[in-house]
Order: C-alpha cells, then structure tokens, then sequence
C-alpha cells in the first residue's frame, strides 16, 4: 500500500490530480505549489520534471519545461527539493517525464531516491510496458512505486487488460489520440469509448486525463471516471502574477 | 544451413545419429556400395524422430523396387544417382521429396539441369567420379556460380571438419545444406558421433548477428520507446512491414519505380585521379544522381508504397537538409497523397531552396519553432501530429532512426545500395568484396544501405564519418559516438549527445542533414560491438574535400558526403584496396554554402 492506494480505497469518486512542472516559473517554488494545492482540495498531484525533447506534450507545457530547463532544473536538484515534501504535503504525488533523464539518473537510483522523498507513483510516457516489464517492474516493486500507464480511444482491449493487470494503482485515460492541452473530446464516439472502458470493470480505477480545463470538462469526465487531472490550464495559471495566491480560486472553478 | 548425414546402415548407430538432430538421413539402397544398408531394422527405422527427413538412395533403380522400399520404411525423400531422366525424379514427386544428384567437375554443362526443374524438389551436387556414389573428394566450389535455377541444393563431396569453415562462406542463394558422410567415419557406414557432433557445432553456430531481433533490438539499441498514443500506429507498421515488403506485387512496384523513375541502378564509377591521390581503388556509388539528387528517394519511395498498402491518406515528415522533405514531397506528387513537412525554423532559412522545392511539389511545409529549431524538433512536431492524427496518416521517417521498426525499415530499402554495389564492383574486379566501404552518418540510412550486404562479410572495413562540425572538443559539434552516451531519443535507444541530466544537447554542423544528435541504434550498436569504426570530419575538412571533389572528378558533392570524402585524408590504404564511398548527394542545394566558404 503507498498513498495512491489509500486514496482510491477511501475515495471513489471525483477525484482530482493537477500537473505542474517542477522549476516553473520559478525554480524554488515546487512545494509551495504542492502545499497550495492540497490546501485548495486538490486528491494528488502530479509533479513534472522537465525534459528538453517533450513529445506527448503540446506547447503550453514545452514552454514550461524549457523555462523549467532555463532555471536550472534537475532531477538531482528536484529531488533535493523533495526531501522536506513529507513535512508540508500529505497528499500522494507521482513524478512525471520523460525516461531519457531517468536512464541516465539511474532507474535504479530514481525509484531509491522518489521512494526515500515520499513518493508514490511515476508516470513515464515513453518507457513502454514491455521493457517495464521484462526490465524494471521488479525495482518499482521494491520501492513501493506504483507505474501508471496511459490508456487511448485507440487502445485494443487485450492491451488494456493486460496494463489492468501491470497496474496497482489507476489508469490515465486520454480523452483522445492527443498531445496535452487540446480540448476534451466530447463526441459520441467518446462516450461509446468511455462506456466500453467502463463496461470492462477493471481492477483499477481510471482517471481521466488531458483536456480537462474547467468544471463543466470535469464533471463530464466524472461521469465516466473516478476523477479527472488538469495540466496544461493549470500550466497557463502559474504564468499569472501571483499565481500561488490565484490557486484556491482556481481549484473551486473547477469543483464548485 | 541443413545437414544431412548419409550411408548408415546400424542400428546403434542409426539411433546415436539420430539423437543429434540432423535435418535429414540417407540409407544406401544400392547394392554394390561399401554402405549398402540392406536389410534395415524396422523397429529402430520407426525411433527415428518424424522431424528427421529419411533419405533412401538408389542408382538406377527400378520403380516398382523404389516404391516398395518406400513403403516399408517410410521413407520421405529419395536421392537418385544414376541415369534417370527429368520424366523418372517427376513420377515420384509430390509422393515424396526427390533428391536428384549430379557429379560435378570443369566439364559439367549446367544446362543439363533445366530439364529437371520442374521434376525434383533438390538437387544434390556431388564430385564427378567414375564410380557412382562418393569419392571422399571434394570439387572447386567456384564452379557452383554457375548454377542459375532457384531449385536449393545440397553440396556433397569431400566435406570434413577442416573445410567446414570454408563451405560456411559460401554465399549461392540456393545453398541449401551439407551431405556429410565418408569423412565423418570409423569404418565405412559406421559414423563417429564425435566428429559429427564437432561438425554440427561448427555449422549451427551462426554468424554474428547484426540484425534487429523479434523485439527491435540490437544488442542493447533500438526498441519502441514511445508514449502509448502512439503504440497504435508503430504496432500496425511493425506487423505489417515485413510481409508488405514481401510481397511480389510491393517488390516489383518498388523496383519498377526505382528503375524508371529514380533511375536506378546507381552507377559504380572508378574514380581514377582520387584512386591515383589515395594510393588505392577509389569507387564512387553514384546516389547523388538519383532522381531528387540524393539516397533519400529509396526509403520515400518504398514508405509511400507502404502507406498506400496501408490505405493511409496523408503523409507527414520531418527534414533536416530538405532532402528527405523533397524526397517524400516528391513521391506524394506522384502518387497523389497530401503530404505535409516539418522543418526546423533555421533549417528553412539555411536550406531555401529545398523549401520552395516542396512547395512547387504541392506539400505544405510547416516550421518547427520549439527547441532548437532544427532536425530534432522537426521530429518532435511530425511526432505530435502522428499522435494527433492516429488512422489516416502515415510518418515516413527519414533516417535509419525512430522506433522500431523504422531503422530496420529504412535500413532494408536503402539496402538496395550495397546490393547493387556488390555486382557492379564484382564486374569492375572481379570480386564483389571491397576491402573498405565509406559513408557519412547524420542519423545513418545512407551509411546503413551501404553497409547492409557487408555486414556479414567480416573482411569488409566499414567506415562511417560523422560532422565534427567547428571540432570535436570545440563545444560546436554533431559527432555523436565521440560526444555522446546511451540513452533514449525519438523512440529508441541509441547513442546521443545529451548532458548529465539527460537533456538533449544542441549538435552543431555546417551540414543540415549531419546536424543531428543521435544516430541510428544499429549504428550504436556496430560501433559498440567495432563491427564498423566512426571517425569525424570538421566543417573545414569537408568543404575543401567538397571541393577537391569539384576539381579533380568533377563531381560537387552535397556537404554531407563530402565529409565521408575528407576522412580519405586521414586512411592508410594499400595499393591492390578496393574502396567504395557513398555518394549520397549532390551539392546544387549547397552552392550558397560553397559560395560563401571559398568566395566565389
Ligand atoms: C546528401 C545527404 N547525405 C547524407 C545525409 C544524412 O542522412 P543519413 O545519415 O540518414 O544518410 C543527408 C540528410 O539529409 C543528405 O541529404
């Protein structure tokens, strides 16, 4: 059991992840947007940490993690930020990136040093499920890290099984074949997409993910899903002036 | 490879043959041979494991006898040596497998085969003897080039533990197996298992591999490393590209194309002042006079045919140089397909021309403004639109790089190169090895296609030149195996140029199409395992080797490839070496480069 599990074993429904990336806009505020957030309500938080080649990304987080870049963000010094997140945060917090800053940190050392900090889950789009698992699952395992895996509209149903079955913690359902911050996709299509996820009744919880920008996106994905994350409409408020003060007023726009 | 071991007539024996594993056993049913097996004992004849093809040979012998021993002894293959004619091996085949046999020497006229063609499943090429049967002596080998039909033979005559190595290199596409019998006993029809077990191990152990593996790797490179959007569409080009380029119709679409539209093959040309400068035999593989003037078009032709096989409806790419951008522009013109490019914003404004090129051919050229503005973040883009265009669109990747299964893709359409490669040189000097082949790398196809047909020819020195750009230690620099480590980038692992903490490091050349901080996870991997050496020419030693080209063969070679010509300076040939360099490209898109550099 780490966090995320006490979480979705206590809390079924509506809950709410926000993403930000670590070293923006400013490179010492990462625990100051955590303790905000989970001050405003918020259920979990995922913690980006910048990569200079973000694939999946669309432009709003890019330019956060170029800025993030720019300031002088690592992983070495994000986990120093990191090693006082359990006196002022409580909440479960997943690491997210990309694995070419992982490999060369060391996946080993990664997982040693997220789990040391109070850790509970990592999302790494581009580290495919066959290599986690012939690989690392094993290491994740050790540390007590659960390793969330995305799911698409595109996703056959063997493979959503089997990433049922290498989870321990939630599935991220994408809205759509996309790349953050592009509209949640609301069509007939989606719905028959979201029923069909739902009519598996799989052992993990999914949450839904990019798109989700305002109360309206995320009751809609609600309906469907145990919760919703935000990230790119989060991304755009921490360009704000004052933006750790606009923090509250923000999460109650989006659960009223 | 197939083995088959031939003449035994023990029981014992029979069952201790068996439990290694041959592909096939022969039993002599001719009586005059020291081998004769006689009566067989029904019993251990039933032990012999199914998977095991049991041969029964005869000398004219007649039918009715042939087919009754087939019947006794189950039998699932004759081999026939004696006189019978095309009209006798046909009687029996389809009933079983025909074997038929041919003594072969100096004298022997092939043609005698092509009656047969139609008649046996293989032919079995044997030392001409007097007598019939084996000699214990062994044929020139050469005289197998002469052997055109595309029915698989078994080589037989000779063979032993001391030239098992030299049968091993053989390279006759319709080399099929090893008859292994006289020198594999103790006695006549009495086999020594520990010979053959020696005899196996030498043949069952394969060449190095450098090819990808089931799951895209080579050695530690390569794999799938991507975001699970885009699973869907990489997963449907890695299960349906080897058989699409299987298939007969794709092969001649692609070929046909190659031949009149791009204008292939590729000349081979004797390069005679540089071999008189170098102090060797200097080819030049002319891709610079492809159509589009570059080896860029091979790969874009056959990923449109895929694509259309596919039923996909829109292209993207990305470009560095604008060749590959022209390139697919080029093959979407003409088969009528949208087609859009990404380009680093700074690649446009250094590589106008190429811009314009693709805008005349009707694709949509879409600037590449994150990042560094350059190669890799075009990637990133044409990435992103793939995620967001999951069904209809189809990413022709320009380089040996990506996620599997492009650098194997790319790899065997740019194969094409070192196919032709080997049988032009082999008219040119009568060998079709050289003992050097040169290529620049910027992510690798070029260097890749040139390589390809070598790579298992272990005497063939392979050299691929990298951009070292203002220098290798000058901080300004694209050579990714002296600068870069191990890591993951657009999709596989491979070797790049990145910092400690794992950001992805600005590369810096002159050349747009080197200016890229990775390479292909084969070339990591050859240059991991020295299977092929990876040297770097500056910015100034590749546009006075452009030059040199200019001047003394009249050739003006892209930037690119004038970077595999400098490295020439720096290679201590012997005077009987035969070298090949790619010529990838042609330098008309570098003028202004030229121009500018040496002031014009
Ligand atoms: C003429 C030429 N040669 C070489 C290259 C480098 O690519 P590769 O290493 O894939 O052959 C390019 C790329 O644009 C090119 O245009």
């Amino acid at each position: 059991m780490n966090r995320l599990n006490e979480l979705f074993a206590a809390k079924k429904d509506n809950l709410l992840s926000i993403y930000f990336t670590a070293g923006y806009p400013e490179l010492g505020t990462t625990l100051d947007i955590a303790e905000a957030l989970e001050k405003a309500g918020v259920d979990f938080l995922e913690i980006g940490f910048p990569y200079s080649d973000p694939v999946a990304d669309g432009p709003v987080i890019q330019h956060s993690s170029e800025v993030a870049l720019q300031n002088g963000m690592t992983l070495n010094l994000l986990f120093e930020q990191l090693a006082d997140l359990r006196k002022r945060v409580s909440i479960p917090i997943m690491l997210m990136g990309y694995f070419n800053p992982v490999v060369q940190y060391g996946v080993e050392r990664f997982c040693k040093k997220a789990a040391e900090v109070g850790v509970d889950g990592i999302i790494v789009p581009d580290l495919p499920i066959y290599e986690y698992e012939t690989l690392y699952a094993g290491i994740f395992k050790n540390y007590n890290l659960s390793n969330i895996f995305m799911v698409t509209p595109q996703t056959s149903e063997e493979r959503i099984r089997k990433i049922d079955a290498l989870s321990n913690s939630f599935i991220y359902l994408l809205s759509s074949s996309s790349i953050t911050g592009t509209a949640l996709q609301l069509s007939v299509n989606i719905e028959d997409y979201y029923k069909r996820i739902k009519a598996m009744n799989l052992v993990n919880p999914a949450i839904i993910g990019f798109g989700i920008t305002d109360q309206k996106s995320f009751n809609k994905a609600c309906e469907y899903a145990s919760g919703a994350i935000v990230g790119t409409k989060f991304v755009k408020l921490l360009a704000e002036r004052d933006y750790l003060e606009k923090i509250p007023g923000f999460i109650k726009n989006i659960r009223a | 490879m197939k083995i088959k071991v031939c003449g035994l007539k023990y029981a014992d024996n029979i069952e201790a043959v068996s439990a290694l594993g041959p592909d096939y056993m022969g039993f002599v049913c001719y009586g005059p041979s020291p081998r004769y097996a006689g009566e067989l004992d029904a019993g251990t004849m039933n032990h012999v494991p199914r998977s095991i093809i049991k041969t029964a040979v005869f000398v004219n012998e007649d039918k009715e006898t042939i087919s009754a021993l087939i019947e006794k002894y189950g039998f699932d293959a004759i081999q026939l040596h004696g006189n019978e004619d095309a009209e006798f091996c046909a009687y029996f085949k389809g009933q079983v497998k025909v074997i038929k046999a041919f003594g072969i020497n100096e004298a022997f006229d092939f043609k005698v085969l092509d009656d047969f063609s139609d008649a046996v499943d293989l032919f079995l090429f044997d030392t001409k003897t007097n007598i019939h049967g084996g000699s214990g002596n062994s044929f020139d080998w050469n005289l197998l080039d002469k052997y055109q039909l595309d029915i698989p033979f078994f080589l037989s005559g000779g063979l032993s533990l001391e030239n098992l190595e030299e049968v091993k290199k053989i390279s006759h596409p319709q080399f099929y197996g090893v008859d292994l019998n006289s020198k594999f006993e103790t006695a006549p029809g009495m086999k020594d298992i520990g010979k053959l077990g020696k005899a196996f191990e030498i043949i069952k152990q394969e060449p190095m591999n450098y090819g990808v593996n089931e799951q895209g790797y080579y050695g530690d490179f390569g794999g799938a490393y991507i975001p699970e959007m885009l699973y869907p569409n990489v997963e449907e080009l890695r299960r349906e590209y080897l058989s699409i380029l299987d298939d007969e119709g794709f092969k001649t679409e692609f070929n046909e194309l190659l031949k009149d539209y791009v204008g292939r093959p590729s000349p081979l040309y004797h390069a005679k002042r540089y071999s008189e400068r170098y102090g060797a035999n200097i080819f030049f593989k002319r891709e610079d006079l492809n159509h589009t003037g570059s080896h860029k078009i091979n790969n874009a032709i056959g990923q449109i045919l895929l694509a259309k096989r596919l039923g996909k409806k829109r292209i993207i790419a990305e470009t560095g140089a604008g060749q590959h951008g022209v390139a697919t522009a080029t093959v979407c013109a003409l088969m009528g397909i949208e087609c859009v490019v990404y380009m680093g914003e700074i690649d446009m404004a250094r590589q106008a021309p190429n811009v314009s090129r693709m805008k005349m051919l009707g694709a949509k050229v879409m600037p590449a403004k994150s990042g560094s503005k350059t190669l890799k973040d075009a990637t990133n883009e044409a990435l992103r639109d793939w995620i967001a265009n999951p069904v209809d669109t189809h990413y022709i990747i320009g380089s040996v790089v990506g996620p599997y299964p492009y650098p194997d893709m790319v790899a065997r359409f740019q194969s094409i190169i070192s196919l032709e490669t080997k049988k032009q040189l082999k008219e040119h000097t009568g060998s079709e090895l050289p003992d050097y082949v040169m290529a620049c790398v910027g992510g690798g196809s070029n260097a890749m296609g040139m390589f390809y047909h070598f790579l298992d020819d272990e005497n063939v020195k392979l050299v691929a030149v990298e951009a070292a750009g203002k220098g290798v230690d000058s901080g300004h620099s694209a050579a990714t195996t002296f600068l870069g480590r191990e890591g993951v980038l657009h999709g596989s692992r491979t070797i790049l140029m990145q910092t400690d903490d794992g950001q992805v490091v600005e590369p810096y050349s002159i050349s747009a199409g080197l200016d890229y901080p990775g390479i292909g996870p084969q070339h990591a991997y050859l240059y991991k395992i020295h299977r092929a050496e990876y040297a770097s020419a500056t910015d100034d030693e590749a546009l006075q080797a452009g030059l040199l080209c200019c001047q003394l063969e009249g050739i003006i070679p892209a930037i690119e490839t004038a970077h595999a010509l400098a490295h020439l300076e720096k290679m201590k040939f012997k005077p009987t070496d035969n070298v090949v360099i790619c010529i990838s490209g042609r330098g008309d898109k570098d003028l202004d480069t030229y121009i500018k550099y040496f002031g014009f």
